[in-house]
């Protein structure tokens, strides 16, 4: 009876540790004095199932659970949302005027909650913050209203456009690499749907996709930095200038006259489209990190050979564009951002600075570098890539070696303006509006909103 | 005896305030407010700027908006035909007396509208999947492969193809309320019919739908309202797309507070919302009320 109470015991505590024991090692956050006492409300969208596999948010977790450990005078109350939901709430927060102590700023909200006194001018105190020296200064452009800066970018520095192919297919359709132009793109669709394979997979079902995924990068191509930099300062550029109407027209055509994209990209979204590429039912994908990070634990044990046959490439370069042929959209679109109601209470806000020191500091950087090959705000130093898979290093070379980093269009100016851009690109992809109209409309916005 | 069991009407009081208070504060305190914020050019946050009644006149002048009202419209239009018409033939059958098994009929016929209207738009979008979906794998499978596409995004369809899943939904719940009237309707009365020769046509449109004017009238504002407000299965469906093809009035409001942080404007079309559900379920009343007069008289 008792040897049976032993091992009762010592299965129960085996399982126990099964379940705490992380799959990596714990982080250390820097050793802290606070004088605060109490609770901290922190709202944010790295729920459990969002940090299995996506390393910016797993890190976040694991740094904020060891600063939560780390300050046990200090409650941290956490409201945790999906993504989606996330950003609905935020928004009705704003609106109430009753955002919560800490949470996390879109970089294209930036402005008008700046102006609405809604969230705390930062730049003094980040200018001050210990790991100033090691910040990736681009990273805080979204968050920058003038020379004031409102967050602290937070999680990993990520693209938003990237094809992911598989290697092997592509061979076979005779191309030994990506095609670096649309033109072979569309002989390659010839042969693809003989085989009854679309080309490149692309999901646009829930309408940012075609803006976030797509637009953001091939405009770049045509425009430049410096326009969307004028259209961002309101300094002359406008959506109606040619440049970015080619752009579109551009788009019109590949989705609309070409057989290069799956023909339900309009009711499909992100999700189910890199479904098509896993499945084998599409030669190649265009979406973000985010559906890299989800193919690549996808593949890495179900199939092998597919997986080892992943590459990475950069949209290809229209013919007529003048810009920047190996630009992706990259950056961080979310900053640690603070209730500007928390300057009334000193030693409150000396917590949630420590608090968004650590989470896009050393800690969080070190650990994404070493279990994902990612980056963040603060440089982690050279990443050692030899303990990665292939896969793993290509894709960080990719996002932050081989390839030139251009701006994600709507981390910038404001949602209303783009909610319009968003709804007309779905149907100026179905063919049923004009490049002209779609500008036209956009700019109206522009002038209306921002 | 009854005085001492008897509640004083103070205490009857305070227990009916307590419904009373929650509907004013969860129905007549937004509806106010939102009336109030459509005055207002509110971004969102602290600052609002009273601006009179320019949210009302880009109301007039949105296209969009109106677009949206078209459809709620179809919606309205297509579902009463839909869901109480269908649902009052169905009844028609399961009361007939060759049917047998009436009550897992009803069962499996109510069976829809206890499902989520997100589980409904998901089930639905599986159906209608371009590479994966039930209605293109038919058409392949009895030889008409050259029909098949990309149903949800073809803009010229796309109302008719959300409308179905909620015509589909809701039969089960008219079936249900038009049972429970005709189950009032004497049994007397059908069976003098059927001496005097009445077919089952003739009993439906001569004894069945006269006896439950009022059922149907309520069926059928029940039908209005509900659809005044469709959001949730589209939503999962479509998001209102491609572009604003499938946009219904709600889900624009919402798209315009929350998508686009324009909240004097959002609480405009909210006030608009319920003033054209009024307009219409109205209309439609004194309609009704005015054809059943007539042909009575």
């Amino acid at each position: 009876m008792k040897k049976r109470s032993i091992l009762c015991i010592a299965m129960a505590a085996v399982m126990a540790a099964s379940l705490v024991v992380p799959a990596f090692a714990a982080v250390d956050v820097a050793e802290s004095d606070l004088a605060y006492a109490g609770d901290l409300n922190v709202m944010h969208f790295s729920t459990s199932e969002e940090s299995e596999g996506n390393g910016g948010s797993d890190g976040f977790r694991t740094v904020l659970a060891a600063w939560n450990e780390a300050h046990p005078d200090i409650n941290l109350v956490e409201n945790v949302l999906a993504n989606a939901e996330y950003k609905t709430q935020i928004a009705t927060l704003a609106a109430a005027g009753d955002l919560p102590d800490v949470f996390l700023l879109q970089g294209m909200n930036t402005k008008q909650w700046a102006e609405q006194g809604l969230i705390m001018d930062l730049t003094d105190i980040i200018a001050a913050s210990p790991y100033y020296d090691d910040y990736a200064q681009n990273y805080f452009t979204p968050f920058k209203v003038g020379d004031s800066i409102y967050g602290y970018p937070v999680l990993t520095g990520g693209t938003c456009t990237v094809v992911i192919y598989d290697k092997a297919m592509w061979q076979e359709a005779g191309f030994d690499s990506f095609p670096t132009t649309w033109e072979e793109v569309e002989e390659a669709s010839a042969y693809f749907s003989e085989q009854g394979i679309d080309t490149i997979a692309f999901g646009n079902g829930g309408k940012w996709q075609a803006n976030s995924c797509f637009l953001s990068t091939l405009g770049n191509r045509y425009t430049g930095p410096d326009w969307f930099q004028s259209l961002i300062d309101k300094s002359g550029a406008a959506f109606t200038d040619e440049a970015f109407v080619k752009a579109l027209e551009e788009t019109r055509y590949l989705f609309c006259d070409t057989d290069i994209f799956n023909d339900d990209y309009n009711a499909v979204t992100n999700e189910d489209a890199r479904e098509y590429y896993i499945s084998g039912d599409a030669a190649a994908f265009i979406g973000g990190n985010w559906d890299e990070s989800y193919i690549w634990a996808a593949l890495k044990d179900d199939d092998p050979e597919k997986f080892d046959n992943i590459g990475f490439a950069v949209l290809p370069q229209p013919a007529d564009a003048e810009f920047a042929p190996d630009s992706q959209n990259i950056g961080l679109g979310y900053a640690v951002a603070f209730n500007s109601a928390l300057a009334d209470d000193p030693d409150k806000l000396a917590a949630a600075i420590d608090f968004a020191q650590e989470v896009t500091g050393p800690a969080f950087s070190s650990y994404v570098a070493e279990n994902y090959a990612l980056g963040g705000l603060t440089d982690a130093g050279e990443v050692d890539l030899s303990a990665f898979d292939q896969i793993t290093a290509d894709f960080y070379n990719w996002s932050y070696v081989d390839t030139e980093k251009c701006e994600i269009y709507d981390s910038y100016i404001n949602s209303a303006v783009w909610d319009v851009v968003n709804t007309d690109l779905q149907t100026l992809m179905n063919g049923e509006t004009t490049a002209e109209e779609v500008a036209a409309n956009a700019q109206a916005a522009y002038e209306a909103n921002y | 005896m009854l005085q001492t069991i008897k509640p004083k009407g103070k205490t009857i009081f305070w227990y009916l305030f307590i419904p009373v208070a929650m509907f004013v504060f969860t129905v007549f305190v937004p509806l106010v407010t939102a009336l109030v914020f459509s005055f207002f050019e509110w971004k969102g946050g602290p600052n609002k700027i009273f601006n009179g009644l320019a949210n009302y006149i880009q109301l007039y002048n949105d296209s969009t908006f109106w677009q949206a009202f078209g459809h709620n419209i179809y919606l309205v239009v297509a579902c009463i035909i839909g869901q109480i018409g269908i649902a009052f033939i169905l009844v028609m059958m399961i009361n007939s007396r060759l049917v047998k098994f009436k009550s897992i009929h009803r069962t499996f016929g109510f069976f829809p509208s206890t499902i989520a209207a997100v589980c409904i738009g998901l089930i639905w979008n599986m159906i209608y999947h371009s590479k994966y979906g039930i209605l293109n794998w038919f058409l392949k499978l009895i030889g008409r492969a050259d029909l098949t596409q990309p149903w949800l995004s073809n803009s010229k369809l796309v109302m008719l193809l959300v409308t179905i899943p909620l015509i589909w939904q809701y039969i089960g719940y008219y079936m249900v309320i038009l049972i429970s009237a005709i189950a009032s309707i004497s049994t007397e009365i059908f069976e003098s019919a059927e001496i005097d020769g009445a077919n089952g046509f003739q009993q439906a449109v001569y004894i069945t739908m006269p006896l439950i004017k009022n059922t149907l009238l309520v069926c059928i504002t029940l039908c209005i309202a509900g659809n005044m407000k469709a959001f949730d299965n589209i939503y999962v469906m479509t998001a209102g797309g491609p572009g604003n093809a499938s946009m219904v009035m709600a889900m624009y409001g919402y798209q315009v507070s929350f998508g686009q942080s324009n909240m004097g404007y959002g609480s405009c079309i909210s006030v608009a919302i319920f003033v054209l559900s009024l307009l219409v379920i109205g209309g439609s009343q004194f309609l009704i009320n005015k054809l059943t007069a007539e042909k009575e008289a």
